[in-house]
């Protein structure tokens, strides 16, 4: 097998050996590559060999009209899309000044917080199974399945769900809905010791985990750390709360952190965040009833909508990391230039290169999956 | 997808032999090792289908890590040209008979990026594939019923489109060059592997192929030191 980008060099006699990791490789998530320099068991060196999964996303969003753009953003982070419809919705509010209705406001603080669970279960799995334990993918693609139906019955997608819009949401919630999202909060809440008892206090997976792909909180703020990751290293930082979008500021939640810094005290920061996330859902679902009103301000003719001149640079806390997006208006049919400032570009390539350095082979697929990295959201 | 329809597997006169072609399509149709390939976003959908929830495995369908073990290429997906590249590398690879299956919108004719500059838009152009399972993306439920009907397909003696590789080789070749440049080649020996196949046809062989036997470099063997030689020498 001949890559393009590689020539067979015939190199001096040393023990060490180049090993390219993925891109078809069952320890890597998503289709991304490393190319890791060994010596014996120990790597020496990773080059990480990204533009698999490239689209051009950037590029295709300027061709494109502002509602256009709705259904391609999801697609740029496949297991988490809700922040990435939220975001660039919020980018969008932001420049030509509408006013969210408040109903629209707790139902998208809703949504992200189910696709934060549903991403961290998601996690969970492939972690646990680059150690070498499959129950918990079992358990954990089998629990986000039943929060994936709750996103169905709301806006008819699985995975793509393409709910949230510029000005709100499409529609208001179907009958019964809050009770049904409350029953699966109460299983998922019941499920956690279990978890617990099958992952996190599990010595298999405490011993391979600990102390591993360590990286101290000075490093993390140099290298563009964020999320859960920065978190696991004692810093809480946390945009929901220390940049407030939505109703993030009105609702009652902590901030679990961590001050190991490696793969063990990645895993425990999103295991807490799986119960702060229900802790928010609960009271999203005990204030909606009194919240009533329009789920969406009234937006001009979607397909003839210029949007204001104007630029604006927006956040939100996605469950990998600080996902930002700039968009730039110059009053055309058209955005003018859209960035995504997305986690996963930083964690996957600068950061998972220093931390797999100096590691052993087996531990390299357990720190890319620790690290949470979004290989779409990578190469867009 | 038939551009060019293959015949049903020529049934062979000794009735025994067609018993033995018959059980050996049905084994076939029932133990289907899929190499998982994440070529794209499809692949998301997979980890449902195959856990407890719609559990593949009652099918005889498991998931394979080796290009060489495995029946199936799971296309999950846009293609970027950087990734096609490697699908068409891990194609060649996979011992015969072999199948693809095209999931996702985006294989059938470019999906949601048919404008993009990264993505090859046909799939079609540059493999053999057996069964499109289309949609943006394809519930669990679909992709099982894509591939129970790739199973009665197997069963029926008609999923031989790995055939056309072989027989249409120059047409999948000028595809292939067209897209990534007339340097374009891989390690496997198709027109031998045709010859061998006894599917060489007048296809086989164009224009195209001698263009790539102008440019092939043929792999040098890369010289291999023992642990003690190293220490001699240093």
């Amino acid at each position: 097998m001949r890559p393009e980008n590689y020539q067979a060099q015939s190199h001096p006699p040393s023990h060490e050996y180049e090993l390219n990791f993925g891109p078809n490789h069952p320890g890597i998530e998503g289709n991304y590559a490393l190319q890791v320099r060994l010596h014996g068991d120990t790597v020496v060196s990773a080059h990480a060999d990204g533009g698999y999964l490239h689209r051009g996303f950037e590029k295709l969003m300027e061709g494109r009209l502002w509602i256009q753009n709705i259904a391609l953003v999801p697609r740029i982070c496949v297991p988490d899309p809700v922040p990435m419809e939220v975001c660039y919705s919020l980018a969008i509010e932001d420049i030509s000044g509408l006013q969210v209705p408040e109903r629209a406001k707790w139902l998208r603080v809703l949504q992200l917080e189910l696709s934060r669970i549903a991403a961290h279960l998601f996690y969970f799995g492939g972690h646990a199974a680059t150690t070498g334990m499959y129950s918990p993918s079992f358990w954990g693609v089998a629990d986000r399945d039943l929060i994936l139906d709750r996103f169905e019955e709301l806006s008819g997608g699985r995975v793509y769900h393409i709910f949230n819009i510029p000005g709100g949401v499409r529609r208001d919630i179907p009958e019964g809905f809050l009770g049904r999202v409350s029953a699966l909060l109460d299983y998922l809440e019941a499920r956690l010791p279990e978890y617990d008892d099958l992952l996190f206090r599990n010595q298999v997976f405490v011993r391979r985990s600990k102390g591993v792909g360590v990286i101290d909180q000075q490093q993390a703020l140099a290298w563009g750390v964020t999320g859960p990751n920065l978190r696991a290293t004692g810093l809480g930082f946390d945009v929901r709360r220390d940049d407030p979008y939505l109703i993030y500021n009105q609702l009652d939640f902590e901030i679990p952190t961590e001050d190991s810094g490696c793969c063990w005290a990645r895993t425990l920061v999103r295991r807490s965040e799986l119960q702060q996330s229900i802790r928010i859902c609960r009271q999203v679902i005990a204030a909606l009833p009194d919240i009533g009103g329009p789920v969406r301000a009234p937006i001009p003719n979607p397909l003839a909508w210029n949007v204001p001149v104007g630029e604006s640079y927006t956040r939100v806390e996605s469950s990998k990391g600080e996902l930002a997006y700039y968009v730039l208006s110059t009053g055309g049919e058209k955005p003018y230039r859209v960035h995504v400032r997305g986690p996963s570009a930083m964690h996957a390539v600068q950061v998972l290169e220093k931390m797999v350095t100096g590691g052993r082979l087996e531990d390299v697929a357990q720190i890319m999956f620790s690290l949470d990295a979004c290989p779409p959201e990578v190469d867009r | 997808m038939n551009d060019f329809p293959l015949p049903v597997r020529a049934e062979r006169s000794n009735p025994l032999a067609r018993v033995f072609d018959e059980l050996i399509d049905f084994c076939r149709a029932r133990s289907m090792f899929m190499l998982h390939y994440c070529t794209g976003c499809g692949a998301i959908e997979l980890p449902p289908a195959m856990t407890s929830r719609f559990d593949m495995e009652r099918l005889g369908i498991q998931p394979m890590v080796t290009p060489r073990q495995a029946d199936i290429l799971l296309i999950t997906g846009y293609v970027s040209i950087k990734t096609l590249k490697r699908v068409i590398l891990t194609y060649e690879q996979m011992g015969s008979p072999k199948y693809v299956i095209g999931i996702c919108s985006c294989t059938v004719n470019g999906g949601m990026y048919w404008q993009s500059y990264a993505t090859a838009k046909k799939l079609n152009e540059y493999l053999p594939v057996d069964v499109y399972i289309a949609g943006c993306m394809p519930r669990p439920e679909a992709v099982i019923e894509g591939l129970r009907k790739l199973m009665g397909e197997i069963k029926a003696g008609r999923a031989n489109s790995w055939e056309r590789y072989f027989r249409e080789y120059d047409r999948y070749l000028a595809a292939q060059q067209n897209l990534f440049g007339p340097n374009w080649q891989t390690p496997t020996d198709i027109i031998g592997e045709a010859r061998d196949y006894q599917l060489y046809g007048p296809g086989t062989e164009g224009r195209h192929t001698e263009l790539l036997q102008q440019h092939q470099v043929p792999l040098q063997p890369l010289r291999m030191t023992l642990h003690s030689d190293v220490e001699k020498s240093s």
